[in-house]
């Protein structure tokens, strides 16, 4: 598999990821910034490489098993391996224009 | 979930009693019916409350899963045991119960056993994840908080029963009332709620976490305040010293306490990112309001020499304004979150899921929060201007207020406010009302 042949499945994978919501904010994951990176390799096996908006948050392991699910379900993914890091520590400025407006986040208000 | 059931109908039921005119103010602060009445609001609803709270959220302070999963429930059983004891204990010194069985001794027992349970499963916790955040240390001192309020609480039950006749515990229970008292409104459940609510607030709010000069200050006062008046109150005691400026200076200590607290919350509401507070985050405020009205109460009080006459109406505003207040107000956030994380977590990734604040209705819910804190006011009130009767009318108006709370808190539970459509996709499960939280998620 070539790269230009990787870019579309990983863009599936990020618009599946956009199924799982963060429940306290009500957005998807991957507009809030959750989701740090995600790829397939020639094995046909995607790593997303995710946060929490919080360390120790109680919904952490539903996410994961969320994030799993979600990209699992499409077609030609070999296998799903989803790592949670908190290196660097997530914070609002990473979310997209959109989510920012979703949530009454001013762009100006973020540092 | 089972705690916050358990202490909901505590509540609920000391509510009703207040309203049917039981105990202060129809009699005095140490009768046998205030007495009851006390001790079903402080353990029976706010200890249980905190205790099940803090086995939630004590996991998510140090990012690691809770000691024992299995021990929240056994110390449920035997904290409502021992609470049933001591309960019947009094009613049996107003003359209600005439059965002579050992009822304190049975209570000290029961209550020792349960919170000790407590404190092992949260003490194992927050030890294996030193070095411990600010909150989490709030969090550890309260619990030091309430080892010597229920080891006071218990020598007091001891010598009630007739077990404890020694000349320093029988000094300990003719005047150790006050560190009772402080040791469980300031320390166990004030300290705790506030390095509970500084997380909570900073979560929810999307609000920096608070490492603030203040609030460590907030702290090492807090922790000083509990010391002098826990150790210092009780050598000044058994060594039959007047114990007054003990207290003065544990109030002196505290006082700051509350307003460097007051100023941090104020901060995190000034700096969060998320514009619409919602209801739980604005109730949290009124309950903060109602802290500082009770220390600027205790000082202006204490200056111009009535604290000991209005000693009740103060303790009220403390417990229901301010700890109630908080505690009613979180849990209008915690049990939506649980309720979510046992219905839709496991479909997440699945089939589409509703938010969290989908399963409330606030609209619903302001009212009758508005009504709880304007009642908890009045009653205050009332307990200042010594009207009896005005009194029990607040107090049924408060009984109103937090029956319109649970109400909504059942509402959340049951899903009701979710959208049919959207209510259970497949594959999720409807929650059972009371059970299975107690298991750490």
């Amino acid at each position: 598999m070539n790269s230009g042949e990787r870019e579309f499945p990983v863009e599936h994978a990020r618009q599946a990821l956009r199924t799982v919501i963060d429940p306290e904010l009500g957005y998807n994951i991957v507009d809030l910034g959750l989701i740090y990176d995600v790829s397939i390799d020639d094995a046909g096996v995607a790593h997303v490489l995710m946060t929490t908006t919080t360390r120790g948050c109680p919904a952490t392991g539903y996410l994961q098993e969320g994030a799993r699910e979600s990209v699992a379900r499409l077609p030609g993914i070999a296998g799903v391996d989803v790592v949670m890091t908190y290196d660097p520590e997530w914070s609002p400025q990473m979310m997209t224009s959109e989510a920012k407006r979703h949530l009454g986040i001013e762009e100006e208000s973020i540092p | 979930m089972s705690y916050f059931a358990a202490a909901l109908v505590a509540l609920l039921a000391a509510e009703s009693l207040m309203a049917a005119g039981w105990g202060f103010p129809n009699a005095s602060l140490q009768a046998p019916a205030t007495l009851l009445l006390v001790h079903l609001v402080v353990l029976g609803w706010l200890s249980l409350l905190l205790c099940g709270a803090l086995f939630q959220f004590v996991p998510v302070l140090v990012a690691r899963p809770l000691h024992s999963g299995t021990l929240p429930l056994p110390a449920l059983v035997l904290l409502l045991g021992g609470l049933a004891a001591l309960l019947t204990g009094f009613l049996r010194l107003n003359g209600t119960v005439t059965a002579a069985l050992p009822f304190f001794s049975a209570a000290s027992t029961l209550l020792a056993t349960g919170f000790s349970l407590v404190l092992w499963n949260l003490g194992r916790t927050l030890w294996a994840a030193r070095p411990l955040g600010w909150p989490a240390k709030f969090v550890a001192v309260g619990l030091l908080g309430l080892a010597a309020t229920v080891a006071i609480g218990i020598t007091f039950a001891l010598v009630l029963a007739g077990d404890a006749v020694t000349p320093a515990a029988l000094r300990l229970f003719a005047r150790g009332l006050p560190i009772h008292v402080i040791a469980g409104l300031g320390g166990w459940l004030t300290l705790t709620a506030m390095g509970v609510s500084y997380r909570l607030l900073a979560m929810f709010m999307l609000a920096p976490e608070l490492d603030r000069p203040s609030t460590r200050a907030v702290l090492r006062l807090g922790a000083w305040a509990l010391g002098v008046a826990v150790v210092g109150g009780s050598i000044a005691i058994l060594l039959k010293q007047d114990s007054t400026p003990v207290f003065l200076a544990a109030g002196a200590l505290g006082m700051p306490a509350v307003i460097l607290y007051a100023r941090d919350v104020a901060y995190l509401y000034r700096t969060r990112k998320r514009r619409t507070i919602e209801l739980n985050s604005r109730m949290a405020a009124a309950a903060v309001g109602s802290l500082v009205l009770a220390a600027m109460l205790i000082v202006a009080l204490a200056s111009m020499g009535g604290l000991v006459r209005h000693a009740g109406a103060v303790a009220f505003l403390v417990v229901f304004g301010w700890l109630s207040g908080l505690g009613l107000a979180k849990l209008y956030k915690i049990v939506p979150f649980l309720t979510w994380l046992e219905c839709y977590g496991p479909v997440l990734g699945r089939a589409p899921t509703p938010r969290v604040q989908d399963l409330v209705a606030e609209q619903h819910a302001r009212k009758w929060f508005g009504l709880y804190f304007i009642a908890a006011w009045a009653a205050t009130a009332a307990l200042f201007l010594d009207c009896a009767w005005a009194f029990r009318v607040a107090a049924a108006m408060q009984l109103a207020g937090t029956a319109g709370i649970v109400l909504q808190l059942v509402r959340a539970r049951r899903l009701d406010d979710v959208p049919a459509s959207a209510r259970f996709p497949a594959g999720s499960r409807r929650p059972p009302l009371i059970l299975s939280l107690t298991r750490s998620q």
